[in-house]
């Protein structure tokens, strides 16, 4: 028998680990024959183009249609309207002391509304947000979200556009980051992490922050807008694919390949799905309640102080002449610092008051998506990027709002619905 | 003692957290899941101990953030215990990171998870012959149904660190020196016996 000595220094280099590696495998490891499963017939099924495309077409459009009736019609139209705009709202306007008082007017608000989108009060506008429309709409989004993320058929879909993110600098993997950010965008700007350079999640968090609506805010749009949604994730979807084409040739850097792995097919568990929609929807009620009455308090106070008035009037003519949207929009700009629901739920109740075209709250829906992203995003882009790059992202902003709403409003005027 | 989770991205390593402390943290089929650390409390024979979910990781040399958050908290606990999560299916990948902190003196725990996905692809896996060449406590787990936990558990005492070139011996039959060097270690001189 023959003993060899080596020497070995620690640590080892790659190539002697991996020889190691295969020395071990090849005493442990034994590769059956494989069995072509139905799991792996489902996977091939979803991934190759001729087949995938269309599963991801039927997967998107059963998840949006889902969505619709469950949220929408269910619960916002069938319950909680009624609850809020014919017992809540009328009860509280006649059980609060003194109309002319500010105090109603900051909780209240309009004595006159008949509706909790035009009343603008704490309890009435605030909560309606929150409890008639956005809840559910997350809450909907949540758990279609955990059984697609479960099943594993995020990284599917990944492999699917990887060709089409190829052509601006991005990679399939982006789908996870933006899959995340249509529910809530501070998750999405943390699943940034997995990208290798820094050019690379720049680029991502940019565009989630501009381009991408969280849950919240479809939720909302699709209550008051449903009409419109087809247009305004065209508009959206353009931009995204747009500006990230321009970012990756202006931003310094690399873009190189990433390789993800593609897990098998999972059965979701019941227990799972729920714990994620405890984690998640408590999440959202916790940022989202003290936020929507911290804004709804904010207009309020500015419209009895006549700050409102005095920045409508400071920012009226570049509004209306720039963008084409009434100064009267100032106010859910304001509050979309805060929350993008809020925003678009005071926007409803300019609607109501019959003051905007249908191409003027086309405008300002897609405004209040692209010109800021709702504090939370903001204060998580400050802790995982560099000044620079957040002095970047806010240029990049700033830029986009300007070019993408004057261009907007430019094709407005050109087929004459301006 | 603390204990770390250590593992590629998309093993379970967020499963076996959630199992083992009662927590939880958001578990889903991709990787990239959990991209900071999480910490929480298990019970370990009868005394409470720290567990950390740290992010996946494909090697200790970080090529992105969730990495160096991973090799970060490697660092900062040098007394832990790791239990080192594989892929079953995927042997080989997983005993790249697992070797990396075998060799900087870990205590290593090996959890063979997805076990049930290996069987699927008829993959064998001796687990017993593995523990002899390693030197470290292999388990076959399969943390979705919760398969394989207590053994898991009941080996976490049993980690010590073991050195590299004792499992370079048993894997090649052959007898290794290090180059600070018991017994001379001549350049790979053959010695009959």
């Amino acid at each position: 028998m023959q003993v060899k000595e080596e020497v070995v220094k620690v640590p080892l280099s790659v190539d002697e680990r991996w020889d190691l590696i295969e020395k071990i495998s090849k005493q442990t490891v034994e590769f059956g024959a494989r069995k072509h499963t139905l799991k792996d017939a489902i996977a091939e099924l979803t991934v190759k183009p001729l087949t995938g495309i269309p599963v991801a077409i039927a997967v998107i459009y059963g998840f949006w249609a889902f969505f619709c009736e469950f949220a929408g019609t269910l619960f916002t139209d069938g319950f909680m309207v009624r609850l809020f705009d014919e017992h809540w709202l009328p009860w509280l306007q006649s059980v609060f002391p003194g109309k002319e008082t500010w105090l109603y007017f900051i909780f209240v608000g309009d004595p006159a509304a008949d509706n909790c989108f035009e009343a603008f009060g704490m309890l009435t506008s605030g909560l309606f947000v929150i409890f008639g429309v956005v809840l559910w709409a997350v809450l909907a989004f949540y758990l279609i979200f955990a059984i697609l993320e479960d099943v594993g058929y995020l990284p599917r879909l990944a492999v699917l556009v990887d060709t089409v993110l190829h052509k601006i600098g991005l990679h399939g993997y982006a789908i996870v980051p933006t899959f995340l950010s249509l529910g809530c965008n501070v998750p999405g700007v943390t699943a940034t992490r997995p990208l290798e350079t820094r050019k690379q999640r720049f680029m991502m968090m940019t565009l989630l922050a501009i381009f991408v609506p969280c849950g919240a805010q479809i939720g909302i749009m699709q209550d008051l807008v449903p009409e419109m949604m087809g247009w305004i994730f065209l508009t959206l979807a353009i931009g995204y694919l747009g500006f990230g084409f321009v970012l990756n040739k202006i931003v310094p850097g690399k873009s190189p390949e990433i390789i993800m792995d593609v897990p098998p097919y999972q059965m979701p568990t019941l227990k799972n799905i729920m714990s994620k929609l405890w984690i998640r929807t408590s999440g959202f009620l916790l940022v989202a309640v003290p936020f929507v009455l911290l804004g709804c308090l904010i207009v309020g106070l500015m419209y009895l102080t006549g700050a409102m008035d005095w920045l409508a009037a400071v920012f009226g003519p570049l509004l209306t002449v720039w963008f084409g949207v009434p100064s009267e929009t100032v106010a859910p700009l304001i509050a979309g610092f805060l929350r993008k629901d809020l925003a678009v739920g005071m926007l409803g109740g300019l609607m109501e008051q019959g003051i905007m075209t249908t191409f003027q709250v086309f405008t300002s829906v897609i405004l209040l998506c692209i010109y800021f992203p709702c504090l939370a995003t903001f204060a998580l882009m400050i802790k995982e990027e560099n000044w620079k790059e957040i002095l970047g992202s806010l240029a990049s902003l700033v830029a986009m709002v300007f070019v993408y709403g004057g261009l907007i409003h430019l094709v407005g005027i050109m087929l004459g619905v301006a | 003692m603390k204990i770390l989770l250590m593992g590629h991205p998309n093993v379970g390593k967020s499963v076996f957290f959630n199992r083992l402390t009662g927590a939880k943290v958001m578990e889903s089929n991709y990787p990239g899941t959990t991209v900071d650390f999480t910490k929480g409390w298990m019970r370990l024979e009868g005394e409470d101990v720290e567990l950390i979910d740290v992010p996946g990781a494909f090697s200790l040399e970080p090529k992105d953030r969730a990495e160096e958050v991973a090799v970060k908290m490697l660092e900062e606990n040098r007394d832990s215990v790791v239990v080192c999560v594989l892929d079953a299916s995927k042997v080989e990948r997983g005993l790249y990171l697992a070797l990396e902190i075998i060799e900087r003196g870990y205590p290593v725990v090996v959890a063979l998870n997805m076990w049930d996905v290996a069987e699927d692809k008829n993959i064998k896996i001796e687990v017993e012959k593995l523990e002899r060449i390693l030197g470290v406590p292999v388990v076959p787990t399969t943390a979705i149904s919760g398969e394989g936990f207590k053994e898991l558990v009941s080996k976490i005492k049993e980690a010590a660190p073991v050195k590299i070139e004792k499992i370079i011996e048993s894997a090649s039959g052959v007898r290794v020196a290090t180059s600070a060097g018991e017994g001379g270690g001549g350049e790979s001189a053959a010695v009959s016996g």
